[in-house]
């Protein structure tokens, strides 16, 4: 498959994913080839033996995402994606303070600095310096504020580097004091209080970040992010530009939250729906052994594989995760990937624009939703 | 397919000048007919002692798209009943979902539903946003929906009117854009100053100019008022106005009348624009002043957002004035956004509170407008949902409407000053059921170009709301005895009865197709997203939509 346009090398690692060998690739039970319609019975069956089951993953576009809402309040699992805690950073900081942020094309004409807050972005978005205009007629300067110990990633052209000692929750904590007038911008405060002169005398200031970068507890850097912001608006303009959400992660999010009225990691639980952004973390409750059935969506093929826990496991992914599903207790069902062999929708990064996915070939795999539909019908059927 | 009789009802239908005469209906294959000599209907209904009206049209309710959806992600905790978890619906064919100021979709279909509306509009549609926005609203059950397309702070149509281009170009640029993102109309808010606050400008009056543009909300108000004129969209442009919330902007809402010089437009929340600045608190009504503008011209028509005490959340375009308002959020934090060099959003908590002064003037004089407007097929009920208060507050804003002695008892619970000198204290009118179904679904059907929609003539859609009689209007109209849409029973007593997926509005007026020249151009420069990927197809408005039912409206012969 040729990638038209761009030279982007994970667009390319992605599509190499896709053979010829797709179209012949089966539904397993317990590792062994079935018919899909036996995956689709043994599927249900183990979410009807199930008392609390978990929904991970969630790989999948907005028609998937509207396809799992209803199965997940027929059997009250709790949903959170792969990189949920990442996901919860940026909406834990934004439920306790607020946000302003940007979108791509605002950066890209609008921006003249754009900070990248303790990583540095094009080494997983290969487009992210030339989609804000750099390199393209672009006016903005881009800075990265890396710790002084960090290994020095490859800065690409054009990107300065400001170093700080310590953790990013101290340096932006004393970069934020200094931005509001806290703390005075002199010697003392060094490169940090020479980032906040900067980012005072820009007139578009874009603090960008990955919240999957952030270690535990990044909520607090994005709060201090969106404090910096906040400030700088009093006098000039700024915005955060949060970079992440992939693989479906930000539009199961966005599909879940306008038909229940409430953002990931929920359930439709006997008490009611329940939004717990702590307690429904998808990583330990497989460790902590809460959950008796795992349904696992990974339909892109770029997720993790499914994690290995000693439970009933459903996997709806990519062939190449069959090898990932074996042993008894698992069923493994091959789908299509939106915008290769079907077509789809999937929110773009900054959140605003949904993108139209097209169908490029005919894969004959099932949909998510389909799989899904047929899983919700057969599970109505044995509970009627 | 069987015929339906509805026996007994008095029928409230302004559209065809029915006014509480006992009538029957008779419905089949989802429309209203006069049924053949001798048809025997297949089902009968007795609603003796209830009153029939068309289903509700709410032209004015952000019921999804961006900034609704960031309102839901920002407001977890306004879905809680106390230390536990909102219940799970009883209703075997409901699925969960929160309600409140930020309902999940599902819930706004069901309890619009419950309360006899059959339609509701999204008034603040993003280009960019339009599939987030289509998507939305197919997943609100039931409710037939549209929206209207935002225009006049996308930097392409402001650099195409300061460097004047031809008003043709201007025209069938705003022609594509309704056709690509499948809207019903198009919505204009705070004009130009969306974008000039992108600028770093704060502020911008009717005949200010934009910093960076040099044009003013005056040109792009007149300007995008006259290409709807000319493309023949029935709903004309839909004006969020400038200064909103700003003591003394009844003077921007007069101007802006001023500059649509006789063409016609709806200007949306006027509640919010119609404040004077006399008093000691320098913050006064200028209802009446407002009242006088709207009865004087015949052109504008108006929808009110009235306020209602309690906590809300306030989701706009407008960054400028949502900005400057941030400081009163409560909860103290808010979200904004500059989008795609097109809009912005501003999502802000509030709590509107009776014994706050601002507050209580403000419930005050949007009661004012209501009941000085003398023309009802000109003013709409709305609440500006969530804005002003919750969809849900409808049936309490009937009765305030309806019951002089009810309002005036409310207005005397208000912050004292108020209390004692508002205009309203004076105001003795008492709208009637008529006026009522003309506010709440005549005068919307009719101003959106909606022919079989509002009214209940032979050829109309059978969305029908029953209502069992009863002198407290506010009981009467929460839960209607019946809801019918599209002939199908939805809704008994307050119950969902069936989720149908409801029908999408939209218009597609013709326009010169070669300025899609001029738009690859300015989109490969811009370079945010592929030019072949903006425009929604009606297979692709289908699946956004979960498969409802398309419903072009007919666009009008152009007058030039």
């Amino acid at each position: 498959m040729l990638l038209a346009g761009s030279e982007c090398p994970r667009a390319r690692s992605g599509l190499s994913r896709f053979g010829a060998a797709l179209a012949s690739a089966q539904p397993k039970i317990d590792g062994v080839a079935c018919d899909p319609a036996a995956a689709i019975e043994a599927a249900a069956r183990i979410l009807a033996n199930s008392r609390q089951p978990l929904f991970g993953g969630l790989g999948t576009d907005v028609a998937g995402a509207r396809a799992l809402y209803p199965l997940a309040c027929l059997t009250g699992a709790i949903c959170d994606p792969a990189g949920g805690a990442a996901l919860l950073h940026s909406l834990r900081a934004m439920q306790d303070r607020g946000a302003f942020t940007t979108t791509l094309a605002e950066v890209r004409s609008r921006a003249d600095l754009i900070v990248c807050i303790g990583s540095l972005p094009h080494e997983r978005y290969p487009e992210f310096l030339r989609r804000c205009g750099i390199g393209e007629g672009g006016a903005a300067s881009v800075i990265a504020l890396l710790p002084a110990s960090s290994p020095g990633g490859a800065a690409a052209d054009g990107i300065e580097i400001v170093c700080f000692e310590g953790d990013l929750f101290d340096a932006m904590a004393l970069l934020a004091a200094c931005v509001a007038g806290r703390v005075a911008i002199n010697d003392a405060a060094g490169s940090l209080g020479a980032l906040a002169a900067r980012l005072k005398a820009s007139r578009y200031a874009v603090l960008a970040y990955e919240a999957a970068q952030l270690p535990a507890q990044g909520a607090l850097i994005i709060e201090a992010l969106n404090r910096i912001v906040s400030t700088l608006n009093q006098r000039t303009r700024a915005a955060a530009l949060p970079l992440g959400g992939g693989d479906g992660a930000s539009t199961v999010n966005a599909v879940f939250t306008w038909l229940s009225g409430l953002p990931l990691r929920t359930r439709a639980g006997p008490k009611g729906l329940e939004h717990e952004p702590l307690r429904f973390d998808a990583t330990r409750l497989l460790e902590e052994r809460s959950v008796d059935a795992l349904l696992w969506i990974a339909s892109f093929g770029t997720e993790p594989a499914p994690p290995t826990a000693d439970l009933p496991r459903i996997v709806l992914g990519h062939p190449d995760f069959a090898a990932a599903v074996q042993g008894s207790g698992s069923v493994f069902i091959p789908v299509s990937t939106p915008g290769i062999g079907s077509a789809g929708h999937l929110f773009r990064t900054d959140g605003s624009v949904l993108m139209p996915l097209r169908a490029v070939r005919e894969d004959g795999l099932p949909s998510v939703a389909d799989v899904l539909g047929r899983v919700t019908r057969a599970l109505q059927g044995a509970t009627a | 397919m069987t015929t339906m009789r509805l026996r007994g009802g008095r029928v409230i239908d302004p559209a065809n000048g029915v006014d509480g005469q006992v009538r029957e209906l008779f419905v089949r294959d989802g429309r209203i007919v006069t049924p053949a000599p001798g048809e025997a209907a297949g089902e009968e209904i007795d609603i003796s002692g209830c009153i029939v009206m068309a289903g509700g049209i709410d032209m004015h309710t952000h019921i999804g798209g961006g900034k609704v959806n960031l309102a839901r992600l920002l407001m977890p905790e306004m879905q809680r009943a106390g230390p536990n978890p909102i219940a799970l619906p009883a209703n075997p064919l409901e699925l969960a979902s929160c309600g409140g100021c930020t309902p999940g979709t599902l819930a706004t279909g069901y309890r619009y539903v419950e309360m006899g509306y059959t339609a509701a509009f999204e008034p603040a549609m993003m280009a960019c946003n339009a599939r987030h926005t289509h998507m939305e609203m197919g997943d609100t059950p039931i409710l037939d929906h549209g929206a209207y397309v935002m225009l006049g702070n996308d930097e392409l149509f402001l650099e195409m009117l300061s460097r004047g281009a031809d008003f043709q170009r201007i025209r069938d640029y705003v022609g594509w854009t309704i056709n690509a993102a499948k809207a019903m109309g198009v919505k204009v808010v705070n004009p130009g100053g969306i974008s000039a606050f992108k600028f770093n400008q704060r502020k911008l009056d009717v005949d200010e100019n934009h910093v960076h543009w040099q044009v003013t909300p005056r040109q792009v108000v007149h300007t995008l008022a006259k290409a709807l004129r000319e493309l023949g969209v029935p709903h004309p442009l839909h004006i969020h106005g400038s200064n909103l919330g700003v003591a003394g902007n009844i003077q921007s809402t007069l101007e802006t009348i001023a500059a649509l010089e006789g063409l016609p437009a709806h200007l949306t929340h006027v509640q919010f624009h119609a404040y004077g600045t006399e008093g000691p608190k320098k913050f006064s009504s200028a209802a009446l002043q407002l009242a006088e503008a709207v009865n004087a011209h015949p052109n504008v028509s108006i929808d009110v957002g009235q306020i209602m005490f309690g906590q809300t959340v306030t989701a706009s375009g407008d960054t400028m004035r949502q900005h400057a308002q941030s400081g009163l959020a409560s909860p103290r934090k808010w979200i904004g956004a500059d989008i795609e060099c097109e809009a912005g959003c501003g999502v802000v908590p509030f709590r509107y509170r009776d014994q706050n002064f601002v507050n209580a003037l403000q419930w005050a004089i949007g009661l004012e407008i209501f009941l000085l407007v003398n023309d009802p097929w000109r003013v709409v009920l709305t609440t500006d949902h969530p804005n002003g208060g919750p969809f849900t507050s409808y049936p309490h804003l009937i009765r305030l409407l309806m019951d002089r002695s009810f309002r005036a008892e409310q207005l005397a619970k208000l912050h004292p000053d108020v209390a004692a000198n508002a205009a309203l204290n004076s105001i003795t009118r008492e709208l009637s059921l008529y006026e009522i179904a003309i506010m709440t679904r005549a005068a919307p059907a009719r101003l959106l170009g909606l022919k079989d929609r509002g009214h209940l003539g032979e050829g109309a859609a059978a969305d029908i709301a029953v209502y069992r009689e009863d002198a407290d209007r506010e009981a009467m109209f929460t839960t209607p005895a019946y809801v019918f849409k599209d002939g199908a029973l939805v809704a008994r007593a307050g119950r969902i009865t069936a989720v149908p997926v409801g029908g999408t509005h939209f218009v597609a007026p013709d326009y010169d197709r070669s300025i899609e020249t001029v738009l690859r151009k300015h989109h490969a420069a811009q370079g945010s997203v592929n030019f072949d990927q903006l425009a929604i197809g009606h297979d692709e408005l289908c699946s956004c939509c979960n498969g409802g039912r398309l419903l072009p409206a007919a666009c009008f012969e152009r007058s030039t």
